[in-house]
């Protein structure tokens, strides 16, 4: 046996999992196995049909070709409408979040009765996807971009709360409790002590889920909730596919422009 | 102890006891500070010398005692008498807790936030008056010149001078000083505490310091107090300390 300068041993902590625990190795390998076994089964997972549909799709990509221009100014239009929703409906998410993200904030929370509730809340809002409650203010307030604003706006509601809640919980408690310690109430506290510090990063998540909304806003049309997604729904019904790669073309440089441009605002702001 | 010092002791602790579970924190402690006094406390990591003090601002009640600060019985009070005499203690941290993105000025006006009307704190909008008063703090501490600069770009030194500011502009009575210089060179360690012993002389303050160099309590504090284990087994005029006291403080 091999030994150290001192003629000592020492067992090597860091042996492989395979050597120290082969039962449980085994076991995790089974568990993932079965997990993809399932899943493969359930999703009909095909790649045959995909080979037979493959001319298919390669006769499209070729009436693709050239891009259809001639309805430009109206399908800008509809980009346009697109980013208008998410501007929108992001800040309508704002003006829910600001008060909830207090309650939910576990540091700064004026009760801790409501911050579970509050926390329940928020967790159902962000898990009702915007194209769900689309479909239901469609059905409320009927066809176009309002209908997509509001879904818009109480998804972001839940995630911007939660993430703001997040950035507040992982402020450091000292300065806001020396300002506390003055005797000042907790409204001044927050608006003093702790905003300043905070909103900077309160403006780059926010940016981050406008970001993100104008993505999934192009989606929205599909449901009858505006935006550039409805004529993208209206050529693919028509199978009119170089009107559709002109879309996908002007969907591809809008989310491009916005994510350049939010990142460059979000780098400038931290 | 200064020729100023007249009334009855500004803070003054009477029994203090404090138990986590079974382990006792704080063991009947008692122990006086006179306005415009400094009182050093000495003592290892673990002697009880950070629950002293949150058991003086109440963030920690303590289980028998009293402390009195002034005319406050500290451990009787609560709500708006609770903060109206928190309101006059000024505190010190070992981390100087700034706010890094507001300016020096910014901060110092956090002494004041207890006496100005909420809405005014929200639209920044602070009185002449509070700012004079935050101008005169700065200007009393030299950090005059760096008013309009960020927190977070001062060294430590200058973000403890901008601490004491903060608590000059409160109009505090009474200063508690939580290891104000364990994070700070020895050089800028002085000058926090000799800033701290001038202004308890000027404006008739009563500072409390925890402390765990024993050189600079007896240099810059009046009163020596040592902490062991939760009891005091020491209180002594700073000249008096002896190397005696200073083995049986830090004993392990």
């Amino acid at each position: 046996m091999r030994t150290g300068d001192a003629g000592v041993f020492y067992p090597d902590p860091a042996r492989s999992w395979i050597a120290v625990a082969p039962v449980r190795f085994v076991a995790t390998l089974l568990l993932v196995l079965l997990v993809y076994g399932f899943s493969i089964y359930f999703v009909d997972f095909d790649l045959g049909r995909l080979w037979s549909g493959l001319p298919k799709l390669a006769h499209w990509a070729a009436k693709a070709w050239p891009p259809d221009a001639r309805e430009l100014g109206v399908l800008i239009e509809r980009a346009i409408e697109t980013v208008a929703m998410a501007v929108v409906g992001t800040t309508i998410g704002v003006i829910i979040a600001a008060p909830c993200c207090i309650l939910a904030a576990r540091n700064i929370t004026p009760s801790r009765l409501l911050y579970t509730p509050m926390r329940w809340f928020l967790n159902t809002l962000r898990g009702i996807d915007s194209f769900i409650f689309a479909l239901l203010f469609v059905a409320a307030v009927g066809l176009g971009p309002f209908a997509g604003v509001l879904g818009i706006g109480l998804h972001s509601a839940g995630t911007i709360a939660k993430l703001w809640s997040e950035a507040i919980e992982a402020v450091e408690p000292g300065p806001l409790e020396a300002a506390a310690l003055t005797g000042a109430n907790r409204l001044k506290v927050i608006s003093y002590a702790l905003l300043p510090d905070i909103l900077p990063n309160l403006t780059s998540i926010t940016l981050y889920v406008w970001e993100f909304n104008v993505r999934s806003s192009t989606v929205l049309g599909v449901v009858g909730a505006g935006g550039i997604g409805q004529e993208l729904k209206n050529s693919v019904d028509l199978l009119d596919f170089a009107r559709l790669f002109t879309i996908i073309l002007i969907i591809l440089a809008m989310v491009t422009a916005i994510d350049q441009f939010s990142a460059w605002l979000r780098r400038r702001l931290v | 102890m200064t020729a100023l010092s007249a009334a009855d002791p500004a803070i003054r602790i009477v029994g203090l006891s404090k138990r986590f579970g079974d382990r006792i924190v704080l063991d009947d402690v008692s122990f006086e500070v006179a306005a415009g006094e400094v009182v050093a406390i000495l003592g290892a990591s673990g002697a009880g010398k950070t629950t002293l003090f949150r058991c003086v601002t109440r963030l920690a009640q303590s289980d028998g005692g009293q402390i009195f600060l002034g005319e406050h019985a500290i451990r009787n009070l609560g709500g708006r008498q609770l903060s109206i005499a928190r309101g006059e203690i000024g505190l010190i941290f070992q981390q100087f807790n700034l706010i890094r993105r507001l300016s020096a000025l910014d901060n110092v006006l956090v002494g004041r936030l207890g006496e100005v009307p909420t809405w005014r704190v929200m639209l920044r909008r602070f009185p002449q008056r509070d700012r004079q008063l935050a101008l005169a703090a700065l200007d009393r501490v030299g950090m005059l010149p760096y008013a309009l600069q960020r927190a977070d770009i001062l060294s430590g030194g200058q973000q403890q001078r901008v601490a004491i500011a903060r608590a000059l502009a409160q109009q505090s009575r009474f200063v508690l000083a939580d290891e104000p210089v364990a994070s700070l060179d020895p050089q800028s360690a002085k000058s926090i505490l000799s800033i701290l012993r001038d202004i308890a002389r000027e404006r008739m303050i009563a500072v409390l310091v925890s402390l765990h160099q024993v050189e600079f309590a007896i240099q810059f504090a009046d009163r020596v107090i040592g902490l062991r284990a939760g009891r005091m087994i020491a209180d002594r005029p700073a000249a008096a300390f002896a190397e005696a006291d200073h083995r049986m403080i830090f004993a392990t």
